[in-house]
């Protein structure tokens, strides 16, 4: 947030997106990645690793949780991470966006 | 892990209806493992539901407002639900009950209600700020 | 640091949309910098001549358009969203300018917020 980096300071940023590919924010979500930029994909939003057309990219991250629970449990171990990762994650991003 | 971290984390999306109790729950439950601190929890739009004390789900189920509010209670953090979401919505505390002469109240402890004023705080102190949205 | 507050869902449907202008105004009487964003659906927040009374709800025209008085600094609306729904100069309320690249926009503001 705004109290760990000074206003134009270019940074990455860490995207946690929890909707399905079909809702309009997902999308929206697309547009505003930037290259160094990381996605987490959670809850509904981890469902875009089974997409056969994905529009995430490579190095995107999903929630295990949310993966086991929709039956996606070992098809993206690779990608797969734990709540605690993802506090990881937001101790290294200073700006975080919660789509 | 270097420095701790100050958070404030705000949940819009009501328990069962979203998964947004559930996800900011576990990490919550992380942030306090890793050595962090959640300056508060603030409940805005349909989240407030979670600070429902008439909430009542089938004893096999897992009973959001009732295992965030222990947590809250056991690592000592603020909660707020906002009070023109709350209203509208039919979550109140004694003092509204009064105010407004209602037949209840409903708030469960220790989650007060509070103004936007606790969020606008929220991001002007905590060094994170993480949204908890419903996801329809 | 400056705050971006997105609203993209569709007026009156839905009240996501007066939430998030609760939370501008809130950063706004904090002298916190806001801006808010309209894009896709949530351009139509935009338009002149809103006139929910039979649906029993309170038009948002008067307090988007008082919102530049109470500080909020820029009102924004996403080009292409508002080129769908046809909105122009001539039928949005005065004091919103459009974005053609939204991403430019999210990226010049330290937090970017939507209200759910």
């Amino acid at each position: 947030m705004g109290n760990m980096t000074s206003p134009n300071e270019q940074t990455t940023t860490l995207h946690i997106l929890n909707k399905a590919p079909e809702h309009p924010r997902f999308e929206a979500c697309m547009n505003a990645l930037c290259p160094e930029d990381i996605l987490v994909l959670s809850e509904n939003a981890v469902l875009a690793l089974a997409d056969q057309n994905p529009t995430i990219p490579e190095n995107s991250l999903a929630l295990a949780p949310d993966l086991a629970a929709r039956g996606l449990g070992t098809d993206f171990e690779e990608q797969a991470i734990s709540y605690q990762d993802l506090v990881r994650l937001t101790e290294e991003h200073p700006r975080i966006i919660s789509w | 892990m270097p420095t701790s971290l100050t958070y404030t984390l705000v949940i819009t999306g009501a328990p069962w209806t979203s998964q947004a109790p559930q996800t900011a729950l576990a990490f919550a439950r992380e942030l306090v493992s890793a050595g962090h601190r959640i300056d508060r929890v603030f409940l805005y739009g349909d989240g407030i539901h979670l600070a429902s004390a008439l909430s009542t789900p089938p004893s096999d189920e897992h009973h959001w407002p009732q295992e965030w509010s222990e947590f809250l209670a056991e690592n000592g953090i603020p909660a707020v639900a906002c009070i023109a979401s709350a209203l509208r919505r039919g979550l109140v505390d004694e003092a509204e009950q009064a105010r407004y002469e209602l037949t209840g109240s409903n708030l469960r402890p220790p989650f007060e209600i509070a103004g936007l004023g606790e969020w606008v705080e929220g991001t002007m102190k905590s060094d994170q700020v993480i949204y908890f949205h419903g996801s329809v | 640091m400056s705050t971006l507050i997105v609203v993209d869902q569709a007026p009156y449907g839905s009240w996501a949309g007066r939430e998030a202008l609760d939370m501008t105004l809130s950063l706004a009487a904090f002298d916190q910098p806001a801006a808010l964003l309209f894009t896709g659906a949530g351009v139509n927040w935009l338009r002149k001549h809103q006139a929910p009374e039979e649906i029993g709800q309170k038009s948002v025209e008067k307090n988007l358009a008082a919102a530049p008085i109470f500080g909020v600094e820029e009102i924004l609306a996403d080009a292409t969203a508002c080129q769908r729904y046809g909105l122009t100069e001539d039928n949005m309320i005065a004091g919103a300018s459009m974005v053609a690249d939204t991403s430019a926009t999210l990226n010049s503001h330290q937090q970017v917020v939507f209200a759910g």
